[in-house]
C-alpha cells in the first residue's frame, strides 16, 4: 500500500439479512463453510438479504480528517464498523495501517456497580490499552473527565453527562493512529462539545487520521478537509468538504421537495416561487458580485389563495450559512398574493469568495408550516479581490498612531 | 515506528491457512492476558456488590443441594450405593468438580450474548470474554474445596496425599469445559436455542452422571456412564483423593486426551467464527 495512505477501501460491500430466522440459518451455514475452508460465497445476495454498503471505494491519507455524511440508514456506521474490524466485508478489500481506535460507544464495558476509577481500567483494557499505559495516563484522564470526587462512586449514580465525559476521557487518551468517530459528539453539552473539538484538534496535530461520521454539518465543515456522501449504501460523492456538503444540501432539498407535495394539502394553500431577481446597486441583474457590494434580492410568488402574515426566510448557503428572516427583523408581511413583490437589500454583503446557494422559505406565522421551501432556488457567486481570514468581511479600516504625533 | 498493516477481506480466516491460525490464536491469547483478568475482576466484583451476603452465596448453594440429597437418603428414597467415607465429603468433592463443569459451561455459553451490545461496537478479543467467564466457576470451585477441607477436619478423615495434586487433576475437566464453552458461545450468539438447550441438558446430565452416587454395576445407567467422559473426569480424581487409588485410570486418560482434543478443535472453530457472530448476535 502506498506509503502515505492510512486507509484503503476497495470495492467494499456488506450485506445484512432482514429476517431473524433466515439470519440464524445463514449464520450457521457461513460458519460451517468457513471452518472447513470453503468460501461462503458472500458476493451473492440470498433471500431477505440486502446491501447495506454497496461497492464503496476511497483512500484516506495519513493525517487527513475525513467526514462521512448521509441520511440515516445510508451505511455510514456499517462502513465504520468494517474499517474497525468488527466484521469482514462481503466483497472487496480494506487495508488499514496502524492502530485503530473508535469513539463509537462511549463507556464500553462500564459496569454500573463499579466505581469510576475501576471502570477506567476496564474500559481502557477493552479499548486496547495496556496496564502501564493506563497507569501513566490515569491522572490526565481524571482531569479531562472533570467529575471530581465522583470518581470513587459507583457509575450507576452518574448523570448521563458524567458518564459520557468519563468514557470519552478514556477513549481520547488511547492515541490510536486512526480514530473513528461516530456521532458520539451529539451527546453532551456545549462545553463538552468544545472540549471534544479541542482535543480532536490536538490529536490531529500529531498526525492521527480521523474519520468522522456526523449529522452535524457545521462540525463537519469546521474540521474536515475532505468528505464522503453516502446514500443507500452507495458512495455518491468523495471530494473537498465544501463541494460535498453542497451536494448534500441539494440532495436534501430535492427529497424534501419530493415530500413537500404530500405536506401541502390538496386544496393548495401552497405557494410557488414565480420570480427571483438579484440586482446590484445600479439595478443591473447579475449573479456575480464582489465582496462588500450592495445586493438586492427580489421575490414574487404564485399562490392559490392569498397568504396572511407569512414569514419569509432568505439565506445563502455555501461553506458558511448566512441569512435573514422577516420575523427576527420585526417586519410584518400582511399578505402575499400573486402581485406582491418582496425585496431584501443588503448594503454590504461581506461574504468571502464562494458559490452560495440561495435558500428561500415562506413560512406561516407560527414558523412551523412551510408554504414554500427550497434549498437551492438560485446561485450567487462572490469573489473577494483579496483572500480574507475567515469567511466574512465587515466594513473596516485601520488607524496607526505614533507617540510623538497627535 | 513500525505500523501494523491489517487487511480485511471476505472469509478472512481462510486466506491465511490452518497452521497460521495457531500462531494467531497464540498471539491473541498472549496479548490479551491483562484484558482477560480485568473482565474477570469486573464480573466477579460486580456479582457480589449489591448483595448483603455477597460471597457467602458461593458456600451456601452447594451445601443446600447436598443437604437435600442427604435428607432424601435418610428417608430411604435415594440410595447412593456403598460409599466408604462420610457422604457429605463424597458429595462435596463430586459436586465441586461437577459444578466446575456445569456452571463453567453455562457461563461461557452466555458470555458473548451478555456482551453483545459492546462487541458490535468495539473490536476486542472475544476469547477473553469466554475465558474470563470461566473464572467465576474456578472461584466457586476454590470455595467448595475450602468447604471440603473443613469437612475433612469435622469428620476426622485424613485425605490421601494426592489431594495436593488437585490442580493438575482438574486441568482435564477445565479444558473440556472451556472447549465446549467456546463452541456453545458461538452457537448461542447466533441461536439462543443453544444456550437454552445446554441449560436443560446440564440439569439432566447431573442426575445421569454418578456425581452424587456410586456408579451401579449393571444396567442402562452403567452403560451410559462407561462412555461418559465427565464421569471419569470427576470420579477418578475423587477416588484418588479419598483412597489413593484410581481404578479407572484408563478411562481417565482417554477422557483427558479427549478433553485436550476438544479444547484445541473448539478453540480453532471459535477463532474462525468470532467475526461471524458479531454480524448476527
Amino acid at each position: 500500500m502506498d506509503e502515505e495512505l492510512a486507509i484503503k477501501v476497495e470495492h467494499v460491500s456488506k450485506k445484512y439479512c432482514k429476517s431473524i430466522r433466515r439470519s440464524m440459518g445463514y449464520g450457521i451455514k457461513d460458519i460451517t463453510r468457513n471452518i472447513f475452508g470453503l468460501s461462503s460465497h458472500s458476493e451473492k445476495l440470498r433471500r431477505d438479504e440486502f446491501w447495506a454498503v454497496n461497492d464503496v471505494s476511497f483512500e484516506v491519507k495519513k493525517g487527513e480528517i475525513l467526514g462521512i455524511i448521509g441520511p440515516n440508514g445510508s451505511g455510514k456506521t456499517t462502513l465504520l464498523k468494517l474499517i474497525n474490524g468488527i466484521f469482514w466485508p462481503d466483497k472487496g478489500k480494506i487495508t488499514v495501517k496502524g492502530k485503530v481506535g473508535a469513539l463509537i460507544e462511549v463507556g464500553a464495558g462500564f459496569h454500573p456497580m463499579l466505581t469510576g476509577r475501576q471502570n477506567v481500567y476496564i474500559n481502557g483494557a477493552i479499548l486496547g490499552m495496556s496496564k502501564k499505559e493506563i497507569d501513566e495516563k490515569f491522572d490526565s484522564i481524571i482531569k479531562f473527565a472533570d467529575i471530581g470526587e465522583f470518581i470513587d462512586v459507583p457509575v450507576k449514580y452518574y448523570s448521563s453527562g458524567m458518564f459520557v465525559r468519563l468514557g470519552f476521557a478514556v477513549a481520547v487518551h488511547r492515541n490510536p493512529d486512526i480514530l473513528l468517530v461516530d456521532e458520539v459528539l451529539a451527546v453532551g453539552d456545549l462545553e463538552f462539545h468544545n472540549k471534544c473539538m479541542q482535543k480532536m484538534g490536538e490529536i490531529t496535530q500529531n498526525g492521527t487520521t480521523v474519520l468522522l461520521v456526523s449529522h452535524d454539518i457545521t462540525t463537519v465543515q469546521r474540521i474536515c478537509n475532505k468528505c464522503l456522501f453516502l446514500n443507500n449504501g452507495k458512495l455518491v460523492s468523495n471530494s473537498y468538504t465544501n463541494e460535498v456538503v453542497n451536494e448534500y444540501y441539494i440532495w436534501v432539498s430535492n427529497s424534501t421537495n419530493k415530500h413537500k407535495e404530500e405536506l401541502i394539502p390538496k386544496n393548495d394553500v401552497g405557494a410557488k416561487l414565480s420570480e427571483l431577481i438579484i440586482c446590484d446597486t445600479y439595478g443591473n441583474e447579475k449573479d456575480r458580485f464582489e465582496t462588500g457590494e450592495k445586493v438586492s434580492i427580489k421575490l414574487k410568488f404564485l399562490v392559490a389563495k392569498p397568504i396572511i402574515n407569512p414569514i419569509l426566510h432568505i439565506s445563502l448557503n455555501g461553506d458558511t450559512y448566512h441569512g435573514y428572516n422577516t420575523r427576527d427583523d420585526n417586519i410584518q408581511i400582511d399578505i402575499v398574493d400573486n402581485n406582491t413583490e418582496i425585496i431584501l437589500e443588503v448594503d454590504f454583503l461581506g461574504l468571502s469568495t464562494g458559490i452560495y446557494h440561495i435558500c428561500v422559505a415562506l413560512w406561516d406565522e407560527t414558523y412551523i408550516y412551510p408554504y414554500y421551501w427550497d434549498w437551492d432556488v438560485g446561485q450567487i457567486e462572490i469573489l473577494s479581490p483579496i483572500i480574507p481570514l475567515g469567511r466574512f468581511i465587515f466594513k473596516h479600516n485601520w488607524k496607526i498612531l505614533h507617540k510623538d504625533e497627535n | 515506528m513500525t505500523e501494523t498493516l491489517t487487511v480485511y477481506e471476505p472469509d478472512n480466516a481462510l486466506k491465511r491457512g490452518y497452521l497460521n491460525i495457531f500462531r494467531e490464536i497464540g498471539r491473541d491469547l498472549k496479548n490479551n492476558r491483562w484484558l482477560t483478568w480485568q473482565l474477570f475482576k469486573r464480573d466477579f466484583f460486580a456479582a457480589y456488590k449489591q448483595s448483603f451476603i455477597g460471597i457467602l452465596w458461593a458456600f451456601i448453594v452447594p451445601l443446600i443441594s447436598i443437604g437435600t440429597f442427604v435428607i432424601l437418603q435418610q428417608s430411604g428414597i435415594f440410595n447412593y450405593g456403598s460409599i466408604a467415607v462420610a457422604y457429605p465429603i463424597y458429595a462435596v468433592l463430586g459436586m465441586a468438580f461437577w459444578s466446575l463443569f456445569s456452571t463453567g459451561l453455562i457461563g461461557c455459553s452466555n458470555s458473548l450474548v451478555a456482551a453483545g451490545p459492546t462487541i458490535i461496537k468495539i473490536n476486542f478479543s472475544k476469547k477473553s470474554l469466554v475465558i474470563a467467564s470461566i473464572g467465576q466457576s474456578l472461584v466457586s470451585f476454590l470455595i467448595q474445596f475450602i468447604v471440603l477441607c473443613i469437612l475433612f477436619v469435622v469428620y476426622g478423615v485424613v485425605p490421601n496425599i494426592a489431594i495436593l495434586l488437585v490442580i493438575p487433576l482438574m486441568i482435564p475437566i477445565v479444558l473440556l469445559t472451556l472447549g465446549l464453552g467456546f463452541l456453545v458461545s458461538i452457537l448461542n450468539g447466533i441461536m439462543r436455542d443453544a444456550g437454552n438447550l445446554i441449560s436443560v441438558l446440564i440439569t439432566f446430565l447431573m442426575f445421569l452422571t454418578p456425581v452424587l452416587y456410586e456408579i451401579p454395576n449393571e444396567g442402562i445407567l452403567w452403560q451410559i456412564s462407561r462412555i461418559n467422559p465427565v464421569y471419569y473426569l470427576i470420579s477418578a480424581p475423587r477416588e484418588l483423593i479419598l483412597s489413593g487409588t484410581m481404578s479407572n485410570w484408563i478411562g481417565f486418560m482417554i477422557s483427558g486426551i479427549l478433553s485436550v482434543v476438544i479444547f484445541i478443535v473448539c478453540l480453532m472453530i471459535f477463532h474462525l467464527s468470532e467475526t461471524r457472530v458479531t454480524e448476527r448476535i
